[in-house]
């Protein structure tokens, strides 16, 4: 498609629009944050206030702790459980393998809403309190598919042999997977666990649903969001923004984000 | 040089996959040293008849002996057989030492004579070295596998299998990527390395040409059947049945009569012959390579008949040529004209005569 | 041990934390508080018909307005621009981060005493409200949901063989015709799984709406949050989820017919 100088400034044109309609708002709340008035409507000076009261608020350390633990848990259980998954599902038979790979698809296609309010029904039906472990629960399972899909790709790739030539070289079986397979899949490995960590950080509507008693940062600039806008919610979302940004754009050099979904 | 005593035992063994039987009860004893290929279109059932010699299938029925003990309870890693596969399944994440070492690293230190660690080490790498030596691939230890072309991953890929110091070698068509050249080559090198080292090797392939350069035995399969053992040279000169003649080397087929001993009919004439045995007018599958029709004078040939075409194939010249009643491949140095008028004759030698029910 | 029982945690939690939860919305939804059968929480939903109309509608705007922003956008970007790699990231970054915090920055923008009103204030023009109306809640939705859109398309449109346009061109077609006859055409499966991509987070919205209109207009999704958190009423918010998953299933099941094989790339 190749394009006249005309169409090229009215293609980029375009496409700068829409990147200022996705990304004005963001870099004016990251402004915001270092404002020092609390009005959004001017510009007093710079401040670092906001950031320091974040630092001195008990409730946001707190979800900090919850976020990051939750998150660092379910991305080390769901990339053992998803790399395993993707071994066993790849040497299965094809029936089964469909049928397995389609419930991968499930918290997908659900509606967040829809999964967090039955995983919330079911832990309520067991009896079990809703907090911490809970929502740790709930994140492995919508965390897990992402790194099945991140390895799965790479074992298609794989050499069917490679397994057997271990074999054939005298590795017993399980010896095999750990010296060639895992290695040979590693990227998809990490990839996929640290796809697992940013959707964990990333996700409100699940936690919101699985947790009462302990909150994740998302959760705290819900609930204070619907009180109102309040400078101190301006400063968080802009490290959690920061966060995810620099974890989306390791994945993306690592794989291409495009690819990835 | 081969010897006589049965190395490998395979009877009655038969597999499906499914609902397609792809190994009918076969039957095959390999010695030791023998360099034995088996031979076949794709999907004939060679390489799961390799697959089940490495230990990566399971046969439905059938014994297979090693030196004359059950080898089918074996797991792969045990058995005292290596493998070069197909397209090499080389460790990428692994560098060329590693990959040749691999096979080593997971013995103990006494496998290697070695009491340490250290001592263990300095063994695998000079057996490392050794191996790169025979494949010629010395000052290679510390590349990386995607550096290699396809014939360096070839020889590394031999060379990992061979350190091991295995019994037996199964190549599952080995030279399939290279090109012709360079497979020309190395079809020579490891019939050479085969021999120094005194070893049996196992080779699978379709292509007949590389079968008949390095075999000492070549099975000819198809259809999950066993069509034919031999030499080379047997298997090229008395194709035993239809199908072998087809695969192996150029033909004419043709249906024909034995009228007596020594008397074939074929195309409504009588042709001397070498055979005997048939009884009385059994039809049978009549064999002729291209190479064994003399182009003759139109007035002294048994057969006539008109030019059809002219390839030039390099060292000779192959002809089509249309009696009416059938059309030959002939291979001949000098070239006839399209159009021309031909005299074709078979000497009775080269009248090749096979029973009709050996056709697979 | 065989090589396929590794995937046995994987298939366990699965079950465990996907396919059984979403029993127990099937069960919630047709059982009273105390656990009897009943078909009474199914015929209460039919009182919020009005309020699924409306999240219908704005679902199907949002997708419009999604579609016909985004598709330009997946086009232009499929064409070769020497920055494409970049371009792509920046448009599909967005739609890996935090919706909330996004919302949130949208929400500062439109405010009564937020930024867009005082650049208005600035040009001498009267103060608007727009937080609380329909717009709002549209922008919300379609800031929030456009990579989802463009994601799909771009995927299909930058796999179309430049061979097959120039043949297009070839064969006599003018710029307009390779459009309409090939390329549009080539682009229905990515179009498809973008319209689903789109409509099902914007049919099942809660936060977005309540966040750009401050409460004041209630979509199924905010339906679904009063009646599991401040209600307490779970078996009606269940009927109510059920009706979503299965409106949204019907929706998906129609869309497959427009792209059979499943190809529009992403998700579906």
């Amino acid at each position: 498609m190749r394009s006249s100088r005309l169409s090229r400034t009215v293609k980029g044109t375009y496409l700068a629009l829409v990147l200022a309609f996705l990304y004005v708002p963001i870099v004016i709340m990251i402004a915001l944050s270092f404002n020092s008035s609390v009005s959004r409507a001017e510009w007093t000076g710079f401040t670092l206030s906001w950031y320091e009261k974040l630092v001195h608020s008990d409730a946001i350390i707190a979800a900090l702790e919850v976020t990051l633990e939750v998150a660092v848990v379910a991305t080390v259980i769901s990339t053992v459980i998803g790399t395993l998954g993707a071994i066993g599902i790849h040497a299965m038979r094809k029936g089964w393998a469909t049928v397995l790979i389609n419930v991968s698809y499930l918290p997908m296609t659900t509606p967040d809403i829809v999964t967090g309010v039955s995983l919330m029904l079911m832990f309520i039906f067991m009896k079990v309190p809703l907090g911490k472990g809970t929502m740790l629960m709930a994140h492995i399972a919508f965390d897990t598919p992402y790194v099945l899909f991140s390895v799965m790709p790479r074992l298609q790739q794989m050499n069917p042999n490679l397994y057997e030539a271990a074999l054939d070289l005298g590795c017993h079986p399980v010896k095999a997977l750990w010296k060639v397979i895992l290695p040979e899949v590693m990227p998809g490995v990490v990839t996929g666990g640290l796809l697992a960590f940013t959707m964990s950080l990333d996700d409100f509507v699940i936690s919101y649903f699985t947790s009462s008693t302990d909150q994740n940062l998302s959760m705290i600039v819900y609930s204070a969001a619907r009180r109102g806008v309040e400078p101190t919610m301006y400063a968080l979302s802009t490290l959690m923004f920061l966060a995810i940004l620099a974890l989306l754009l390791l994945i993306n050099r690592r794989s291409g984000l495009e690819s990835v979904m | 040089m081969v010897q006589d005593t049965r190395l490998i035992e395979i009877k009655g063994i038969s597999k499906s996959f499914g609902e397609t039987k792809v190994l009918h009860e076969i039957d095959l004893y390999i010695r030791k040293c023998e360099f034995v290929t088996l031979l076949g279109p794709s999907g004939c059932g060679k390489t799961t008849l390799l697959r089940i010699l490495g230990g990566f299938e399971t046969p439905d029925s059938g014994t297979l002996l090693f030196e004359g003990t059950d080898l089918l309870g074996v797991p792969p890693y045990r058995r005292r057989i290596n493998t070069v596969f197909q397209k090499y399944a080389l460790f990428s994440h692994l560098n060329v030492f590693d990959n040749i070492a691999f096979g080593l690293n997971l013995k103990d230190p006494e496998a290697l004579g070695a009491k340490t660690r250290k001592e263990k080490k300095q063994e695998i790498a000079r057996r490392v070295d050794r191996m790169l030596k025979l494949v010629k691939m010395e000052g290679y230890e510390k590349r990386s596998i995607d550096q290699l072309s396809g014939g360096q991953q070839q020889r590394i890929a031999i060379a990992r299998a061979l350190v091991n110091e295995p019994e037996v070698l199964l190549l599952d068509e080995p030279l399939g990527a290279l090109d012709l050249k360079l497979r020309k080559e190395m079809q020579l090198e490891l019939k050479t390395m085969q021999q120094q080292l005194g070893i049996t090797f196992i080779y699978v392939t379709h292509d007949q040409e590389e079968a008949l350069t390095m075999s000492d035995t070549v099975v000819v399969m198809n259809g999950g059947r066993i069509q034919q053992i031999g030499e080379p040279k047997r298997i090229y000169d008395e194709p035993k049945n239809a199908f072998v003649a087809d695969f192996i080397g150029e033909s004419n087929l043709l249906d024909g009569v034995m009228r007596a001993d020594f008397l074939v009919e074929m195309l409504g004439e009588e042709f001397e012959c070498v055979d005997e045995g048939f009884a009385k007018d059994e039809p049978v599958d009549v064999v002729v390579r291209p190479e064994d029709v003399m182009i003759v004078g139109e007035d002294v040939g048994m057969l006539t008949g008109v030019v059809e075409s002219v390839i030039f194939k390099g060292v000779h010249y192959e002809m089509m040529v249309d009696t009416g009643s059938m059309r030959w491949k002939v291979h001949s140095t000098t070239m006839q004209p399209v159009g021309s008028r031909v005299g074709m004759s078979i000497v009775p030698f080269n009248i090749h005569i096979m029973h009709k029910g050996d056709r697979p | 041990m065989k090589r396929s029982w590794y995937a046995t945690p994987y298939a366990l939690w699965m079950l465990m934390f996907t396919v059984v939860p979403l029993l127990f919305v099937v069960y919630y939804a047709f059982t009273t508080k105390t656990g009897d059968f009943t078909t009474a929480n199914m015929t209460k939903i039919f009182a919020y018909t009005p309020v699924l109309m409306d999240s219908l509608r704005l679902a199907l705007y949002c997708t419009a307005l999604c579609l016909l922003i985004g598709y330009p956008a997946a086009w232009f970007m499929a064409s070769e621009f020497s920055t494409k790699k970049a371009l792509t990231v920046l448009i599909l970054l967005p739609m890996w981060m935090n919706f909330l915090l996004r919302t949130y920055a949208m929400m500062t923008l439109f405010e009564n005493n937020g930024v867009l009103n005082s650049i208005f204030q600035a040009l001498g023009l009267p103060k608007q409200t727009m937080i609380g109306t329909e717009g709002a809640v549209l922008v919300g939705m379609v800031y929030n949901f456009l990579p989802f859109m463009v994601l799909p398309i771009y995927t299909v449109l930058n796999k179309i063989d430049p061979r097959v346009i120039e043949a297009a061109q070839d064969l006599g077609a003018n710029p307009m015709r390779v459009i309409t006859r090939v390329v549009v055409p080539l682009s229905v499966p990515g179009v498809v799984s973008g319209i689903t991509m789109v409509f099902m987070p914007a049919v099942t919205t809660f936060a977005i709406s309540r966040l750009m209109s401050s409460g004041t207009i209630y979509l199924m999704g905010d339906m679904i949050e009063e009646y599991f958190i401040s209600m307490n009423n779970r078996n009606v918010g269940s009927a109510m989820s059920l009706v979503m998953m299965i409106l949204i299933l019907i929706s998906i099941g129609l869309l497959r017919k427009a792209d059979p094989e499943g190809q529009g790339g992403g998700l579906w």
